[in-house]
C-alpha cells in the first residue's frame, strides 16, 4: 500500500510545516523556532523505517523551502532532513527504543539539523548565518524538540499503526 | 546491507535535492522560479487559513500573558469597554465633522502614505537566520515587489515577492536589507543595514565628519519613486557610535523602533507621500500614525513627486526652493532648537 504510506507521510509533513510557520514561529519563543518538522520526520523514520524516513525528510525539506516566507536555497533542508530521516530510521534498533533513547534521538536530530543547515548555507555562500548565536540556537532547538517528542512520536506511531500496519515499527 | 530498492530511493532523493540546490544557486529566472511561485501560492493559501485558525493563540499578543492572567485581563477590559462605550457616543459626531472638514480642505490624501493593511500570517524559522515574514495581502491587493512595509512604530521592511494572496516581506533587520537613512533634523545620510539581530542595525555614515550622537533618531531617506523605501519613516535610534569624527568610515549601532519579534498588523505603502514628511513621524514628535502632520495646501501643490524622491548628496546643502513652507512648519513644531539645520531637499 505505497499510496497509503505516501498519504500518511505527505499529510503529517505538510501539517508540521504549516504549524511551524504559522503557529510556532509566531509565538516569539526565545532562541530557535521549535522545529516540529524535524520531530515529525524522525517520528516517521522511527515508526516506518529508513526509506520512509528519508522520503519524509526530503518532502519536508522541499516544503519548508517552498513555503512562504522561505527565502533560503531550495534543496538544502531537503538534503539535511533526508539524511536525518534515513539515519534515525536505520541506526536505531527497534528493540533499543526506550523512551529516553527516542527523546534523545529527537533532540540530537534537531540540534544536528540546525547546525547542518547553518553550515551548508554558509558553505553555499549565504552571509546570513550568525555563528555567535549558533550555540543558543542549537541548544534551544534541541530543547524544544525534546519537549515536543513525547507528543509527536507516539501520535505518528499511532497513525502509522492504524493506516499502514504493514510498515509499522520495522521495515527495510 | 541496504536493499536495492532502498539504494535506488535514496539515490533519487539525494540527486533531486542536489539538483534543486544547483538550480537555485544559479539565481535569476531559472526553471525553479515558476515552481516556487506556484508552490508559494498554494502553501500561502493554506497558511492564511492556518493563521486564522491559530489566531486565538498567536493574535492575543503574548502567549504567556494570555495563559497567565486572563481573568485579570477580562476585568480590565470590561471596565475599559464600559468607558469606551461612553466615549464612542461622541465619536460618530466627531467623525462626521472631520469628514466635512476634510472635504472642505480637499487635502485628505496629500502628503500621506497610501497603504494596504495586512496581517503577518507566517514567520520564517529563527534558525534560518533569514528575517522574513509572510503577510496576508498579495498582488490582488495591489502589492508589488519592492514596496515599503511599515507599522505604527515605523519602518518594517520591504516586499520581496508576492503571490496573488500573500507576500513575503524582508524585515529591516535581515542581513540582506540595506536602507538609506537620514539623521533626523540634519542632512546627514548613510546606509542602515541589518545585522541579523532583532534589536540592532548598523548605520554607516556617508560623511565621516558628521556629528552623530547617541539618541539621534533615523528616518528613511527615501528611494527614487518611493521604492523600495518611502521617505520619512522612522527607522530607529542611535544607541552606540563607533569611531571618532574624521575616521574613514563611521558606523553606529541603531536600535529599530519596530519590534520585529512581535509583528502583527503591518501596512504596505502602495504610494509614497508626494512630499517627504521629513521628521514628522518620529515618536518624540508625538505623531506615530501613518498619516503625517498636516501639509499646507500651497506647499503640497508646488512640490512635485520628483522633488520628494530625488536623493541628493549630503555635502550639498542646497535648500530646495519648492518646499519651504513645509520646512518652516516642521522646523517650528519639531526642531525648535535648530530650524536652520532642517532646510534641504533630500528625499
Amino acid at each position: 500500500m505505497i499510496w497509503r504510506q505516501a498519504l500518511v507521510i505527505g499529510l503529517s509533513v505538510f501539517a508540521a510545516v504549516i504549524v511551524e510557520l504559522t503557529l510556532l514561529s509566531r509565538l516569539g519563543l526565545p532562541g530557535a523556532t521549535p522545529d516540529i518538522v524535524i520531530v515529525t520526520v524522525v517520528a516517521i523514520a522511527l515508526a516506518m523505517g529508513p526509506v520512509q524516513g528519508a522520503t519524509a525528510g526530503f518532502a519536508a525539506g522541499v516544503l519548508v523551502d517552498l513555503a512562504p516566507p522561505g527565502d533560503t536555497l531550495l534543496g538544502v533542508n531537503a538534503i539535511i532532513y533526508l539524511a536525518i530521516g534515513f539515519v534515525t530510521g536505520f541506526v536505531i534498533d527497534p528493540r533499543d527504543r526506550t523512551v529516553p533513547v527516542v527523546i534523545g534521538i529527537v533532540g540530537l536530530s534537531a540540534a544536528a539539523a540546525t547546525l547542518a543547515t547553518a553550515a551548508l548555507d554558509t558553505l553555499l555562500g549565504s552571509s546570513r548565518v550568525s555563528w555567535e548565536q549558533m550555540p543558543g540556537m542549537v541548544l534551544t532547538s534541541a530543547l524544544y524538540a525534546v519537549v515536543m517528542a513525547p507528543l509527536i512520536v507516539p501520535a505518528i506511531a499511532w497513525v502509522v499503526r492504524r493506516a499502514t500496519p504493514e510498515v509499522s515499527v520495522i521495515s527495510g | 546491507m541496504l536493499s536495492r530498492r532502498t539504494r535506488i530511493v535514496l539515490a533519487v532523493l539525494v540527486v533531486t535535492s542536489l539538483t534543486f540546490v544547483i538550480l537555485d544557486l544559479r539565481g535569476g529566472q531559472g526553471p525553479l522560479t515558476g515552481v516556487r511561485s506556484v508552490a508559494a501560492n498554494i502553501i500561502g493559501g493554506v497558511e492564511r487559513v492556518a493563521a486564522t485558525v491559530f489566531s486565538p493563540i498567536t493574535g492575543a499578543g503574548s502567549w504567556w500573558s494570555t495563559m497567565r492572567d486572563q481573568a485579570a485581563q477580562i476585568d480590565t477590559l470590561t471596565a475599559e469597554n464600559e468607558r469606551l462605550r461612553g466615549e464612542a457616543q461622541t465619536v460618530a459626531n466627531d467623525l462626521a465633522r472631520v469628514k466635512a472638514l476634510d472635504g472642505l480642505l480637499g487635502v485628505a490624501s496629500v502628503g500621506q502614505y497610501r497603504i494596504v493593511p495586512a496581517e503577518v500570517i507566517a514567520v520564517g524559522p529563527a534558525q534560518d537566520f533569514s528575517w522574513t515574514v509572510t503577510i496576508d495581502a498579495g498582488s490582488s491587493d495591489g502589492i508589488e515587489p519592492d514596496m515599503t512595509v511599515m507599522n505604527g512604530q515605523g519602518l518594517v521592511g520591504r516586499v520581496l515577492k508576492t503571490t496573488s494572496n500573500t507576500s513575503t516581506v524582508v524585515l529591516l533587520v535581515d542581513t540582506s536589507s540595506a536602507v538609506g537613512g537620514r539623521v533626523a533634523g540634519t542632512e546627514e545620510i548613510g546606509i542602515v543595514s541589518g545585522t541579523g539581530r532583532q534589536d540592532s542595525l548598523s548605520f554607516q555614515l556617508l560623511d565621516p565628519q558628521a556629528d552623530l550622537r547617541v539618541g539621534d533618531a533615523l528616518v528613511t531617506f527615501g528611494s527614487k519613486g518611493g521604492r523600495p523605501f518611502a521617505p520619512g519613516l522612522p527607522i530607529g535610534e542611535v544607541v552606540e557610535v563607533g569611531g571618532t569624527p574624521g575616521q574613514l568610515t563611521r558606523v553606529a549601532t541603531v536600535r529599530p523602533y519596530v519590534d520585529v519579534s512581535t509583528l502583527s498588523i503591518v501596512a504596505v505603502v502602495t504610494r509614497p507621500p508626494r512630499v517627504d514628511p521629513r521628521d514628522s513621524l518620529l515618536p518624540r514628535a508625538g505623531v506615530i500614525d501613518p498619516s503625517p502632520s498636516p501639509v499646507p495646501l500651497g506647499a503640497a501643490a508646488s512640490a512635485t513627486p520628483s522633488d520628494a524622491a530625488t536623493p541628493q548628496p549630503s555635502d550639498e546643502p542646497s535648500p530646495s526652493p519648492s518646499v519651504p513652507a513645509i520646512e518652516k512648519e516642521q522646523a517650528a513644531t519639531l526642531q525648535p532648537s535648530s530650524p536652520g539645520d532642517s532646510s534641504g531637499s533630500d528625499g
